[in-house]
């Protein structure tokens, strides 16, 4: 028995929305940071899973996933700084806490 | 191909510039002078290119494709033709000028760097566009012209002034630059080019089309060139550095939009006759305003900006006679006098430490230098024979006169009674500057600023005679000016320099006294003809009510609708009360308390939090995805009601969940 | 190179990944969430040998598996001043669940409207030789792109965490 790409996208979408869901629901800009490492992932699982069952030769999505992940490594840097910078001056990571843009 | 480096040299200045340290780039803040210096060569080599001129048509073009649009092809491109060489001449000789004199003047800045690139960067805006062969091009280094002049009118932004003038600068000619975009839409739709030489020559307009173009175009060339109405950010604008001023929004800038009108001046030809006697009477209205204004003025570059003002409503006074070569001959001999003005009127600020021309005076035996090149400007724009301002009024002058209608005739005498005002204000800038009594402080400036308008002189003191020869370059033949109408410019002038002279040397007349007796007069001219206070009481008032309601609506009109309601509903229960007494009335505070629940949880949607926007974002792109789903299966109306009901109750559930 | 993959390690490796995610979102404690993020990358990896994608399952493993995880633990222990500080409430909201559950279906429908285009598979499993040969000819360009934005994501990173003295 085996599985094409639907199943894949299935999965790939799956673990988007559980990642979706966590970075809309949690307090902490870690686990923001944590959930949106998540939905990059996923992206890049169908990435590479469409590109394995539609054009296998050349490769194409895996260049793409390749530069995605290159792309999520500095933004999780980035937002790791941040979240530090963000600490040392606010002394907290809660986002709720976090309401400069109140209208 | 190397006209392209006309406008490059400039632009690689300021690519080179923009990501140096704030030292480096003030030790870098030759290198647009070298750029210009370059781009001046050029621009003779490009002149030599198009000599002995005469022929519309280009002597150089290259266009690069973009893309295809709808079918047609969407094409970007330059083109040298007499026109544009004698611009890039102007732009470039006043541009090296003002660079060289910018390096003196802004020595002591500490983000002169800056200055400079942004100085660079307008440069090769200003020469991009007219290089540019079409519409589409003029128009996008039209709006970069836009930016840097915003940001050299802030460049002290650390004051409130600059600050405010730049956006109410950016903001005002954004009125015109939309018109501008929607007349560039109606001639992509009708015409499918922006080539000048499609549209303007291969194009059979009708009257219909051809008018809203060109009434589109009109809008940005009225916002850009400060026309009355839109003509209340330029007096502001002198909040920015002198030299900017100079270049900017005196010889350039604010020239493009005459410059765009003469390029499109075919297409007003082919729309309705209105158009182009609207033109006229714009014109005619700007510069009367801003020559009146200019009178009343103290502040030295205010005067010279209300001038800039006038004299631009000259050059559209000559585009609604349909003369393209008076219009962009008072162009080119307006910025050579004008930015030599204000360069002058810099020095003297720098000087004197004022603006106020009350506070100066006697500089014209400290600052001899300043004083003769400051007084061959002002005779230039007075129009006194030989200056230059005399052949290119006279020229202005003559076409209406030649044209014979009676709205021609009309706006000659405007033209005429503003000449002669025009002179009278340069008088009286020119008497309370430099005659009188002597200011201690002043002193001569170095010679690296002397220099600069040193040239600028010579060029205005000359250029004059080159009237046939201009035309003769952009394809028109003319001879010597009419020695009457010379006769009746030169009148109009020596009476504004006479009443100034008897007024302001002789004290013929007590100006204060005559303000005190004109009350409502001096109301009206201090006060600009009211026209930022109607702008600041109807538009910017209307947005601000509008904004107010809407934060009130945000913050607290929902909770006063459910305290209303609540209030109201108690108010007749405490009515019903003596009938049924509690049940209605927990019934009623029920309702009361639920409502103003919701209210609450309502502001908080506005609560700041990230995470709320986002998950209204989400909400906003899943309405959307239903609405794409669903349209066709369901017809748009019915999509769009259940994308509403769903973003609604997304929202809602946001709302309670925040 | 078949045009399929055998369904049983699919199931384990989706079923480790899913698991993972869900126990990462429900979990209190800020350090296990972390760590069952790792489990989460290392089941894409092996999802990743599965697709033939050997290089990605590799840089998957150095990048998220090693790098990341350790980055995201040091945060969490520079951000908390107490042991106590790890447990945190649950957070959970139906309005997230409903978007997160709406873009579900959205892309569920997508998916089952999809249907596979024939692909003809080539005999042979292009590895790790052909795609580091792409990466530094047709494709050296983006590869020094990123080269460049990791460095300024490196700085400004430092610039961000840097020290109070600035």
């Amino acid at each position: 028995m085996t599985v094409g790409p639907t199943a894949f996208m299935a999965l790939a979408g799956v673990l988007f929305c559980i990642g979706l869901f966590g970075a809309l629901t949690k307090k902490s800009a870690v686990m923001v940071l944590m959930s949106l490492e998540l939905m990059t992932n996923a992206v890049n699982l169908n990435l590479v899973a469409i590109s394995r069952f539609m054009t296998p030769a050349s490769m194409a999505g895996q260049f793409a996933a390749a530069f995605n992940i290159v792309v999520a490594a500095a933004e999780i840097g980035l937002g790791l700084a941040l979240v530090l910078a963000l600490y040392r001056l606010r002394k907290t990571v809660e986002l709720d806490r976090i309401d400069r843009l109140k209208g | 191909m190397w006209i392209v480096l006309i406008p490059l040299l400039p632009a690689l200045a300021f690519a080179v510039m923009v990501p140096m340290s704030r030292r480096a780039r003030t030790a870098a803040r030759w290198l647009p002078l070298a750029a210009m210096s370059g781009s001046l060569l050029l621009s003779f080599a490009a002149f030599a290119k198009t000599w002995p001129g005469g022929a519309q048509e280009p002597v150089w073009r290259a266009s690069t494709l973009l893309t295809t649009l709808g079918g047609a092809p969407l094409s970007v491109g330059m083109r040298l033709d007499p026109v544009t060489a004698v611009m890039l001449l102007v732009v470039t000789v006043v541009g090296v000028c003002v660079q060289v004199y910018s390096l003196g003047y802004m020595h002591r800045d500490a983000r002169q760097g800056w200055y400079f690139a942004v100085l660079a960067l307008f440069s090769a805006a200003m020469l991009l566009l007219v290089l540019a062969g079409d519409f589409l091009l003029l128009y996008m280094s039209w709006e970069v012209m836009g930016l840097c002049s915003y940001l050299l009118i802030g460049f002290w932004h650390e004051q409130d002034a600059p600050r405010r003038a730049s956006i109410k600068a950016f903001l005002t000619t954004r009125v015109g630059d939309v018109g501008f975009a929607i007349g560039l839409a109606a001639m992509w739709s009708y015409a499918h080019s922006f080539d000048f030489t499609v549209v303007l020559q291969n194009t059979a307009w009708t009257v219909g089309a051809a008018t809203l173009v060109s009434l589109g175009l009109l809008a940005g060339a009225m916002g850009k060139s400060a026309q009355v109405p839109l003509h209340v950010w330029l007096p502001d604008a002198m909040a920015g550095p002198t030299p900017a001023s100079a270049l900017i929004h005196a010889a350039t800038m604010v020239a493009a939009g005459v410059y765009l009108v003469a390029r499109a001046l075919p297409l007003f030809h082919a729309a309705a006759p209105w158009v182009l006697v609207f033109v006229m009477f714009v014109g005619a209205s700007t510069s009367a305003v801003g020559g009146i204004l200019a009178m009343v003025q103290y502040d030295i570059k205010k005067v010279l900006a209300y001038s800039t003002i006038s004299q631009l409503g000259y050059m559209f006074i000559a585009l609604g006679a349909g003369s393209e070569v008076a219009a962009l001959f008072h162009l080119t001999t307006h910025a050579f006098f004008k930015s030599l003005l204000f360069l002058g009127a810099g020095v003297i600020i720098h000087a004197t430490h004022t603006q106020d021309i009350r506070e100066m005076g006697g500089l014209g035996k400290t600052m001899p230098w300043t004083t003769g090149t400051f007084l061959f400007g002002a005779l230039a724009l007075s129009g006194v024979f030989p200056f230059s301002g005399f052949w290119s009024k006279d020229d202005i002058l003559m076409t209406l006169w030649t044209q014979g209608t009676w709205y021609s005739l009309a706006t000659l005498v405007v033209a005429l009674v503003v000449a002669a005002i025009t002179a009278f204000y340069m008088t009286r800038v020119a008497i309370r500057v430099f005659a009188g009594r002597a200011c201690s402080l002043a002193r001569e400036t170095h010679l690296d600023m002397i220099v600069p308008m040193a040239v600028l002189a010579g060029i205005t003191a000359v250029i004059g005679f080159a009237s046939p020869a201009f035309a003769g370059f952009l394809g028109e033949v003319k001879g010597w000016p009419d020695l009457g109408m010379a006769i009746v410019g030169s009148l109009a002038a020596t009476a504004g320099i006479g009443v100034g002279v008897w007024i302001y040397a002789f004290g013929g007349v007590d100006t204060q006294e005559l303000r005190r007796r004109f009350p409502r007069v001096t109301a009206v001219v201090d006060n600009g003809f009211y026209f930022d206070l109607t702008y600041n009481r109807g538009l910017v008032a209307a947005f601000g009510w509008l904004a107010g309601v809407l934060a009130r609506f945000d913050t607290s009109a929902i909770d006063g609708v459910v305290n209303g309601a609540a209030r109201a509903w108690s108010a007749s229960s405490r009515a019903m009360w003596e009938f049924d007494g509690s049940v209605v009335d927990g019934a009623v505070n029920g309702v009361g308390a639920l409502v103003k629940r919701a209210g609450d949880r309502m502001r908080t949607m506005q609560a700041g939090r990230v995470q709320g926007y986002q998950r209204l974002g989400y909400a906003g792109l899943l309405a959307m995805i239903t609405l794409a789903v669903l349209v066709p299966y369901i017809g748009v109306a019915a999509a769009s009601g259940l994308a509403l009901v769903a973003l609604i109750v997304v929202g809602a559930i946001v709302v309670r969940g925040a | 190179m078949p045009d399929s993959v055998a369904v049983v390690p699919f199931v384990i490796l989706a079923a480790l990944a899913v698991g993972g995610g869900a126990m990462m979102v429900l979990t209190r404690n800020v350090v296990h969430a972390a760590f069952w993020l790792l489990e989460v990358m290392m089941a894409v990896a092996g999802l990743f040998m599965l697709l033939s994608a050997g290089f990605l399952a590799l840089i998957q493993m150095m990048v998220y598996a090693g790098a990341v995880s350790v980055l995201v633990l040091f945060t969490v222990m520079l951000t908390l001043r107490r042991r106590e500080d790890a447990e945190r409430s649950l957070d959970l909201s139906w309005s997230a669940g409903l978007i997160a559950l709406g873009v579900f279906v959205a892309v569920g429908a997508a998916i089952a409207s999809f249907v596979p285009p024939a692909v003809v598979a080539p005999a042979v499993t292009p590895g790790v030789a052909e795609f580091g040969r792409a990466l530094f000819t047709e494709r050296a360009l983006p590869f020094e792109i990123a080269s460049v934005v990791l460095l300024i994501a490196l700085v400004g990173a430092v610039w961000w965490a840097g020290g109070d003295d600035r």
